[in-house]
C-alpha cells in the first residue's frame, strides 16, 4: 500500500501522538473483526463477519506492552497468533466462558450459538465443539450472548427479551428462562453479578432479572429522549466487582448521542446526563458500543458513530442535559484510512487492568492497541 | 515418478541459522549457509553430516545459493566452503557480495579477538571464500550448468536480499529467504511473477505473527529520541548499514523541521565512508519509484545533521549521534558510549541484532555493569532502548507471496509443526496445495508431474483426425499410434513411416498364420461360404468380405479353405493376420466354436 497520500496527514496526526498516547500499536488484519474478546490478560479473541466463511483468530498482546521495568529491551510489538481456527458464517457475537478455554459465538442470522474450544498448549487450532440451539428459532438480528460469570460454564442467550435462556454449556440443558411476554430485540446480555442480569433492549427497556428465582424481571423503561425511534445501547459497571447488584452503575446510550447514567437501585431518576457529540457519519449503527472503564473510575468510552473512540468522564456530568466533549478521542482508524472509504469502528474493549489500555478495531480491518494520556490531570 | 527432496540442516528446532539442502532433476543446491548466534560451540554450525560423513562437498552440491548478507544466513559460509571444503560456484547478488566479507570479517573478529575462539574461519579463508562467489542481477536467469538455471527476484528487506528461482528441466523450486511483502521506506516490497513453481521455500519465524505498523515503530523511535533531548540528554545511535541509518536520519530531520528543534545531530565520519562505498550499490539495486524520491536527498546533504567530529562528543547539552560500528564493539560508537553511559538522561538506541561478545549484547541483555579494558567497570546508567525496524513478512504477507507465485507445493522451514498446524490448514484450503513443515534434518519428498513437451508431425496429427471421433483434450485423453524420437535435447512424435524413413530402416511386417481343422464335408466354396455367412451374422459392425480369389477377409484377417490331402472331409483353414490387426480390438475366435456350428 502506498504511504505517498496519507502521508501528510499521518504525519500530523502521528507526531501529535507522541505526546497524547504513551503506547500505540496498529496492526492490520487480513478480515475486519466486529469482535474483540478477551480470553486472558494477554490474549483476545476476533472473528471475520463475511458472509461465508471466516476466520477466528486467538491473538496475544505485543509483550512489549507489558513489560514494566525493561520495557527499554523489549523489541517485540507483534501480535503472536497463539490459535486460529475456521468458521463456517459471520461471527457477530463471541465472548469467553470464564475458566475455560471454550468461547461461545453467533452468527447474526440465527439464534443457534457456536461453541468452540480454543486449544492448549499442544496445537494451535481452535476447535468447533457443539452448538447450542437458541429458545426460539429467529431469522434475523442474531442472538446476544454473556457467560455466567462463576466458574461453572453456562451461558445466557437471546434475540429478543421474550427468548432469553441460560443453558448449560456441557449439556446443552436450559437451566433459567426470561418470562417476560415482550419480544423487544435486544442489544446486549450482561451478568451483573453471578445471578442477576441486564437483558438490554434496543429500544430503550432494561429487564433486571435473577436467575434463582422465577419471578418476573423488573423492568427500567428508557430515559425520556427528544429524538421518534431512537435506538439505545446499555452497560453496566463491572459486574464481578460489584458486590451489591444494587450499587451497580448503568449508561445508556441513543443513537443521537445522548447518554444516561443511572443507579441499578433506582433507575427511574437520572443520576446524571449528557449530549455527546459522537459525529455520527454513517447511517447503519448495528456496531455501536458504549463500555465503562474497569479501572478508571467514572470513564466511559463509546465508538460506533464514526471511525473514532471517544472517551468520556461521566463523573463531571450533571442532572440537566448539558452537552459534554469527550476527555479524548481516538482518531487512528479515520486517519490510516482514505478520506472516502468510510471507516467506522466496530467494536472496543478496554484492557481489565491497566487504567487507560484500549484495544479497538475497524471496517477496514485495522486493530489498534493503544494507550493514551490524560492530558487534563493534573488540572 | 520424478521427486523434489528439501531438508534443513542443522540440529534443533529452533530458529536462527538458515541452511537448506535442495535435491532437484538430479542437482544438489544449498539454500543460505547461517550460523546459529545462540550458540558457541558446533551447534551454530549447520549440520554437514548429512551431505557427507567426511570429506569436501564439492561433489555432493552443484552450487551454493545465499540470500542476502544477515549473519544467520551467511555466518557459516567460509566454514563450509574453507574448513569443511566446497570449490563450486556460490551465488549471491552483488550488495550482499560487497557487505557480506565485511560482515564476516567484524563477526570473526568479535569471536576471535574478544572472545578467544579457536575453531573459527580467518580473514583469509573470508578472501578465499568470496573468491567462489559468481554475482547475480535481479531477473537475469543464470545457467549454473547445462541444466540448472537460477534467477533472482526481489524480495525487500535488506539491501540486496534475493528470493531465488530454481529450475531444472520443468521443475522448479523458489526459495524466499527473508522477505516482505508491505513497501519499507526506501527497500520497496518483494515481488515475484506468476511462476508457479512445484514448491515455494519459506521461513516460518514470522508465519504467525500480525506485524505492527512501521509507522508505529517509527513514532516509538521518535518520540524515545524527543523524550531525551527534552530532558537534556545525548542519544547515540550505533548504526551499520546504509539504508537503515539513511532511513532514520530522514525521519528524524523531518522531525527536527516540524518541530522547530534545536538540538544537534551529528553523523560519524566513519558512517560518510562506508556511505558513499555503498551508495552506489544502493542506486543501482532499488527501484525506480524510490530511486528517485530517496535519491532526491542526496546523501547525508541534511539542514539539520553534520559530521562528526570526536571532540563534540564532550559538548554539553542535548544531541543526537550517529555512529559506527552497529553493535559497539569498537571503533567510534564504544568511545561515544562509553563517555556517555554514566549519565541517565542519555539513551542508546539499538536498531538492530547484536552478536554475542559485542557491549550491545551485553545491555541488550541488561547488563549494567561492564568490564572494560583494564580491569576497569564502567556502569551502564543511560536508557537502553532495543528496537528492531526489519521488515519481515507475516502471515498475511506469505498468503500475498504464494497468491503471487501460485506455487504447486508449501513448505515452511524453522517452526514447530504443531503450533503452525492452522497456517498449514489455512493455506491448504485457500489454494488447495499441500504444507509441508520439516523438522531439522527431517527430508520431506514431493513428487513433481512435470509435464513433458513433445512435438507431433502435421501428418501424425492430420492422419488421427482423419480417424474421427472426438479431438483430445487434457480430460478426455486418447490413445494414438507412433513413434516418439528423442534427438538432441527436443522430443517428436511422428508416424512409423515417417521415423522408418529417418532412421533408412525398412518397414517390416509380421504375418501370423494358424491352422483350424474342422470335419465337414462340404465342397471346399461351401465351407468357405458358410463361413463367412457365420461370420457375418456374429461379427457385425467388422468389415467381412468374400473376395473371388476364395478368401474371407475379416478386417485384414484372411481365412483360406482347403481339403486334408488325406480325408476329404477334414477342412483346413488357414488364418493369416498381421500383427498390427490384433490391436484393433477383434477377437480371434476359438476354432471348437465353429466346430459346433458346423456340425
Amino acid at each position: 500500500m502506498d504511504e505517498p497520500e496519507c502521508d501528510d496527514v499521518l504525519d500530523d496526526w502521528f507526531i501529535e501522538s507522541l505526546k497524547t498516547y504513551k503506547d500505540l500499536y496498529v496492526y492490520q488484519l487480513e478480515c475486519p473483526t466486529k469482535v474483540i474478546e478477551w480470553t486472558s490478560g494477554r490474549t483476545v479473541c476476533v472473528a471475520g463477519y463475511g458472509s461465508s466463511k471466516n476466520e477466528i483468530l486467538e491473538l496475544r498482546l505485543p509483550p512489549k506492552l507489558f513489560a514494566n521495568e525493561n520495557k527499554g529491551l523489549c523489541a517485540e510489538r507483534d501480535f503472536k497468533v497463539v490459535h486460529g481456527g475456521f468458521t463456517d458464517g459471520p461471527v457477530h457475537c463471541l465472548k469467553h466462558v470464564p475458566g475455560t478455554r471454550c468461547v461461545v459465538s453467533n452468527d447474526g442470522r440465527s439464534s443457534e450459538l457456536q461453541v468452540w474450544e480454543l486449544g492448549g498448549e499442544d496445537s494451535d487450532v481452535i476447535r468447533r465443539t457443539g452448538s447450542v440451539a437458541g429458545r426460539s428459532v429467529v431469522s434475523e438480528g442474531g442472538s446476544r450472548i454473556a457467560a455466567r460469570l462463576s466458574s461453572q460454564p453456562q451461558v445466557l442467550h437471546g434475540a429478543r427479551s421474550g427468548d432469553v435462556q441460560l443453558t448449560e454449556l456441557t449439556s446443552g440443558q436450559p437451566l433459567y428462562k426470561l418470562e417476560t411476554d415482550s419480544a423487544d430485540p435486544l442489544s446486549s446480555l450482561q451478568f451483573v453479578t453471578d445471578a442477576v442480569f441486564l437483558a438490554c433492549c434496543c429500544n430503550g427497556n432494561v429487564y433486571i432479572a435473577d436467575t434463582r428465582t422465577a419471578a418476573a424481571p423488573q423492568l427500567s423503561p428508557p430515559p425520556v429522549s427528544s429524538g421518534e425511534s431512537v435506538l439505545w445501547w446499555t452497560d453496566a459497571s463491572s459486574g464481578s466487582s460489584c458486590l451489591d447488584p444494587t450499587s451497580c452503575r448503568i449508561v445508556r446510550l441513543s443513537s443521537s448521542g445522548q447518554a444516561v447514567i443511572s443507579d441499578l437501585r433506582n433507575q427511574r431518576e437520572a443520576a446524571s446526563q449528557a449530549q455527546l457529540d459522537v459525529q455520527s457519519h454513517h447511517c447503519n449503527l448495528d456496531d455501536v458500543t458504549v463500555s465503562w472503564a474497569p479501572a478508571l473510575d467514572g470513564c466511559i468510552a463509546v465508538s460506533g458513530f464514526s471511525g473514532a473512540v471517544q472517551i468520556y468522564n461521566t463523573s463531571v456530568w450533571r442532572t440537566e442535559l448539558q452537552e459534554a466533549q469527550p476527555l479524548f478521542q481516538h482518531r487512528g482508524h479515520t486517519v490510516s484510512s482514505q478520506p472516502d472509504d468510510g471507516v467506522f469502528v466496530t467494536s472496543h474493549v478496554w484492557h481489565p487492568e491497566r487504567p487507560r489500555t484500549l484495544l479497538s478495531a475497524a471496517s477496514d480491518g485495522s486493530v489498534h492497541v493503544w494507550d493514551w494520556v490524560d492530558q487534563s490531570a493534573g488540572s | 515418478m520424478p521427486e523434489i527432496k528439501v531438508t534443513p540442516l542443522g540440529a534443533g528446532q529452533d530458529v536462527g541459522r538458515s541452511c537448506i539442502l535442495v535435491s532437484i532433476g538430479g542437482k544438489n543446491i544449498m539454500l543460505d549457509c547461517g550460523m546459529h548466534m545462540g550458540f558457541n560451540d558446533d551447534r551454530r554450525f549447520p549440520d554437514f553430516s548429512y551431505i557427507t560423513q567426511n570429506g569436501r562437498l564439492t561433489e555432493f552440491l552443484d552450487c551454493v545459493i545465499i540470500s542476502h548478507f544477515h549473519l544467520d544466513h551467511c555466518g557459516a559460509l567460509p566454514f563450509m566452503s574453507e574448513m569443511v571444503g566446497y570449490d563450486g560456484p556460490i551465488y549471491m547478488t552483488h550488495p550482499t557480495k560487497a557487505i557480506c566479507p565485511i560482515l564476516l570479517e567484524d563477526f570473526r573478529k568479535i569471536t576471535v579477538d574478544k572472545k578467544g575462539e579457536t575453531n573459527f574461519f580467518t580473514s583469509q579463508m573470508i578472501k578465499d571464500c568470496m573468491k567462489k562467489v559468481v554475482p547475480l542481477n535481479l531477473h537475469q536467469t543464470v545457467q549454473v550448468d547445462d541444466e540448472l538455471e537460477i534467477k533472482a527476484y526481489y524480495a525487500g528487506h535488506v539491501l540486496g536480499a534475493a528470493m531465488v528461482h530454481i529450475k531444472v528441466g520443468s521443475e522448479s523450486v523458489v526459495y524466499t529467504g527473508d522477505y516482505n511483502m508491505t513497501p519499507d521506506r526506501h527497500l520497496g516490497a518483494a515481488w515475484i511473477d506468476k511462476c508457479r513453481p512445484d514448491m515455494l521455500i519459506s521461513e516460518s519465524t514470522y508465519a504467525t505473527t500480525i506485524r505492527d505498523s512501521k509507522r508505529c515503530r517509527e513514532r516509538d523511535f521518535l518520540k524515545k529520541v524527543h523524550e531525551s533531548i527534552e530532558r537534556g540528554g545525548k542519544v547515540l545511535i550505533p548504526v551499520f548499514a546504509l539504508g537503515r541509518a539513511q532511513e532514520l536520519c530522514i525521519l528524524l530531520e523531518t522531525f527536527w523541521e516540524r518541530m522547530n528543534l534545536k538540538a544537534p545531530i551529528y553523523f560519524s565520519t566513519g558512517l560518510t565512508e562506508k556511505a558513499n562505498h555503498y551508495y552506489k550499490l544502493f542506486i543501482t539495486w532499488t527501484n525506480q519509484k524510490i530511486r528517485k524520491t530517496f535519491v532526491q536527498r542526496n546523501m547525508f546533504e541534511f539542514k539539520h545533521i553534520k559530521p562528526f567530529d570526536r571532540s563534540y562528543a564532550d559538548n554539553p547539552g542535548p544531541m543526537v549521534v550517529f555512529a559506527t560500528p552497529g553493535m559497539l564493539h569498537a571503533g567510534q560508537s564504544l568511545q561515544i558510549f562509553k563517555k556517555w553511559a554514566g549519565n541517565e538522561k542519555n539513551m542508546v538506541i539499538m536498531p538492530g541484532y547484536c552478536v554475542q561478545g559485542t557491549i550491545g549484547h551485553k545491555i541488550l541483555n541488561g547488563q549494567r555493569k561492564l568490564e572494560m579494558e583494564g580491569r576497569a567497570t564502567l556502569d551502564v546508567k543511560l536508557q537502553v532502548e532495543y528496537m528492531s525496524f526489519s521488515a519481515h513478512a507475516d502471515a498475511k504477507g506469505i498468503m500475498q507471496l504464494i497468491r503471487m507465485a501460485e506455487p504447486r507445493n508449501m513448505l515452511l522451514v524453522h517452526g514447530e509443526a504443531a503450533k503452525m498446524e492452522f497456517l498449514k490448514g489455512k493455506i491448504e484450503q485457500e489454494f488447495s496445495i499441500d504444507c509441508y513443515m520439516p523438522a531439522n534434518g527431517e527430508t520431506t519428498t514431493v513428487t513433481t508431474n512435470p509435464s513433458v513437451p513433445v512435438d507431433i508431425s502435421l501428418n501424425l496429427l492430420k492422419r488421427e483426425m482423419a480417424l474421427g471421433g472426438p479431438l483430445p483434450d487434457p480430460k478426455k485423453p486418447r490413445a494414438m499410434h507412433g513413434t516418439l524420437i528423442m534427438k538432441e535435447n527436443s522430443l517428436k512424435l511422428v508416424s512409423s513411416e515417417q521415423a522408418l524413413k529417418e532412421l533408412g530402416l525398412n518397414e517390416h511386417q509380421l504375418r501370423f498364420t494358424c491352422r483350424v481343422q474342422l470335419q465337414d464335408p462340404h465342397s471346399d466354396n461351401d465351407t468357405l461360404h458358410r463361413i463367412y455367412t457365420h461370420l457375418k451374422s456374429v461379427l457385425k459392425g467388422y468389415t467381412i468380405q468374400h473376395l473371388p480369389d476364395g478368401t474371407v477377409m475379416v478386417e485384414s484377417i484372411v481365412i483360406k479353405v482347403s481339403s486334408s490331402a488325406e480325408d476329404a472331409n477334414t477342412k483346413v483353414l488357414l488364418l493369416s493376420w498381421i500383427y498390427e490387426s490384433v490391436y484393433r480390438s477383434l477377437r480371434v475366435w476359438q476354432p471348437p466354436t465353429l466346430d459346433i456350428f458346423l456340425r
